[in-house]
C-alpha cells in the first residue's frame, strides 16, 4: 500500500521516531552509496506556489539519491493557468513519475492529491495549514543540536498565526513530550486555540507574551518566524506588525549557554545579520539538514528499507 | 396541552414517520431542513408546538405520510437538530424507532468555513468532517484540517 506523508497529525510517536532513525543512517552514508538507491526512479515537484528550499532540497535529495526529478516551480507555467482543475492536473503527472511532492496556496490540497492518486503524495506545504518535511527537519535539527527532544523548553516567534511550519512543528513537539511552550507574538498573529488542544489536562504550558525577552532568557530553542506579507489579506495589517520581533546577537547575550536559533527561512529583518556569527545560530546547518531528512522521506515513501 | 390533546390534533397514523422529542421551538427548523430536500416537496405534513413532554418539559412533533425518510434528510437532522427521536409508523403502530446524533463522519453536508480550503475551490471533491470529541460538538475538516464547531457550519443540499 502506498504510503503519503500529509500531515504531523498522521504520524505516531514511533513513526517519527523512525524518520528521525532514518536520517542519521542517511547522514552517516557515504554519497557514493546513497546515489545507487533510486536510479530509474522519478520525482515530480509540483509547486504551485514560490519556494527556494523546499523544492531545492528535494530535488537535490532526490539527484544525489540517483534518482531524477521533473516538475513546475510555478502554476503560470501549468495548464492550471489554462483552467485546468488541480485534481485533473494529478492525474496527468502521477502517469509521468513515482513520487508526487506539492506545494500549493490551498490548504487541502495535498491530502485530496494524496487520495485522488496511486502514487505517494508529500505535503511540502499547502497554505498555512502544513509542511510536514519541514517539521521532521526541525526535529532532526532539534535532536542533533540539543541531544534530545524530549523536555526542552520551546519559543515561537513572530507570525504564529499564519505559520504552517509553527503549526507542524507545534503538534510534533507535543506528541514527543514537549510540554513548556513560551509563544511570542503581536497580538493579531496569535496562534489559534485549536493547535494547543489536547486531551491531557495539565500536561502543556503554554506561555503566551509579546515579551521576545522572556523567551531568550527561558528557551532551549528560539524558533524564529517571518510575518508572511503574502498571507495577509489586508495589506495595512502587514504593515503594523511586520518588524514587530528583529532578533539581535545582543539581545542573546541573556540567552541560555546551549540555547539554539532556528528559522525555516526566509528571513526578511528578523534575525539580523550579527547573530549569524554567534554560536545560537543553527538556522544554516538547519538547511542542510533538510537534504538529509528528505532523502530519509524519499527513501521510506518509495520503499527502500535502510 | 395534554397528550389527549395531543391524540385529537395530531391523529395517530396508518403509515408514516415521526419526529419525536424535538425540543420545543424547534420543529419549524426541522420542517424548514425537510422542505430544503427536493423530494420532500410533495409529503403531507402535520406540525405540532409545545406539547408536554416527560423528557423535555415542551416538545414539538412532526408526523410525515411517508413511508421512508432518507438517510441524507436523517444525517441533516441529526446535525442541526441532534438528540430527536425518528419513528416509522406501521398498521397505527411504532414499528422502529432511533434517536438520531450527528455521525462521526459527515460527508458532502457541510461547507468549510475556512475559504482557503481546497473544498471551495474545487467544489467537485465534495466535503469530508470527522469528530474530534465523543459529543461530537467539534468536527474536523479531512482536508484542511481546521477544527469547526459543528453548529457555526452551514448544512448544504447536495
Amino acid at each position: 500500500m502506498k504510503k503519503d506523508l500529509i500531515s504531523m497529525d498522521d504520524l505516531s510517536v514511533q513513526e517519527i521516531k523512525e524518520y528521525l532513525t532514518a536520517a542519521t543512517k542517511v547522514e552517516a552514508m557515504p554519497l557514493i552509496e546513497r546515489v545507487q538507491f533510486l536510479p530509474g526512479r522519478i520525482m515530480a515537484t509540483l509547486f504551485f506556489e514560490p519556494s527556494t528550499r523546499t523544492r531545492l532540497s528535494f530535488e537535490s535529495a532526490m539527484h544525489q539519491l540517483g534518482g531524477s526529478v521533473i516538475g513546475f516551480a510555478e502554476k503560470s507555467a501549468t495548464s492550471v493557468s489554462k483552467g485546468e482543475s488541480f485534481t485533473d492536473t494529478i492525474h496527468t503527472v502521477e502517469n509521468y513519475a513515482d513520487i508526487l511532492v506539492i506545494r500549493h496556496p490551498g490548504e487541502g490540497t495535498a491530502r485530496l492529491a494524496a487520495k485522488e492518486s496511486y502514487l505517494p503524495v508529500i505535503n511540502a506545504g499547502d497554505g498555512s495549514n502544513q509542511h510536514p518535511s519541514q517539521t521532521l527537519l526541525d526535529l532532526y535539527t532539534i535532536q542533533k543540536d540539543l541531544g534530545k527532544i524530549e523536555g526542552i523548553k520551546m519559543a515561537f516567534i513572530g507570525d504564529l498565526k499564519y505559520s504552517r511550519t509553527v503549526h507542524s512543528l507545534i503538534r510534533a513537539l507535543m506528541k514527543l513530550d514537549v510540554t513548556d511552550f513560551t509563544l511570542v507574538a503581536p497580538e493579531s498573529l496569535k496562534l489559534q486555540k485549536y493547535f494547543m488542544s489536547n486531551d491531557e489536562p495539565g500536561k502543556y504550558k503554554f506561555k503566551q507574551t509579546e515579551d521576545i525577552e522572556v523567551a531568550i532568557k527561558n528557551c532551549d530553542v528560539l524558533y524564529m518566524t517571518r510575518i508572511q506579507r503574502e498571507r495577509f489579506p489586508d495589506l495595512v495589517e502587514y504593515e503594523k506588525v511586520k518588524d514587530s520581533y528583529v532578533l539581535t546577537a545582543a539581545m542573546l547575550k541573556e540567552a541560555k549557554e546551549h540555547a539554539r536559533v532556528l528559522h525555516p527561512l526566509p528571513r526578511v529583518n528578523e534575525i539580523a545579520y550579527d547573530v549569524d556569527k554567534t554560536k545560537y545560530a543553527g538556522y544554516f546547518p538547519q538547511m542542510k539538514n533538510g537534504v538529509i531528512m528528505r532523502q530519509a522521506i524519499l527513501l521510506k515513501h518509495l520503499g527502500v528499507q535502510l | 396541552m395534554s397528550n389527549k390533546n395531543e391524540v385529537l390534533l395530531i391523529p395517530k397514523i396508518e403509515l408514516g414517520i415521526v419526529v419525536d422529542h424535538i425540543p420545543a421551538g424547534q420543529g419549524p427548523k426541522i420542517l424548514d431542513i425537510i422542505f430544503q430536500h427536493e423530494e420532500m416537496k410533495d409529503v403531507a405534513v402535520t406540525l405540532g408546538l409545545n406539547y408536554d413532554s416527560k423528557k423535555l418539559g415542551k416538545k414539538d412533533l412532526i408526523k410525515l405520510q411517508m413511508e421512508y425518510l432518507a438517510p441524507e434528510i436523517i444525517q441533516h437532522i441529526s446535525i442541526v437538530v441532534p438528540g430527536v427521536t425518528i419513528k416509522a409508523i406501521k398498521n397505527y403502530n411504532v414499528h422502529s424507532k432511533v434517536v438520531v446524533h450527528p455521525p462521526k463522519e459527515i460527508k458532502n453536508l457541510l461547507e468549510c468555513k475556512n475559504p482557503n480550503c481546497i473544498t471551495n475551490s474545487e467544489s467537485h471533491v465534495g466535503t469530508l468532517f470527522t469528530a474530534v470529541d465523543d459529543n461530537i460538538k467539534q468536527v474536523k475538516c479531512f482536508y484542511c484540517e481546521r477544527i469547526f464547531d459543528l453548529d457555526e457550519l452551514d448544512v448544504v443540499i447536495p
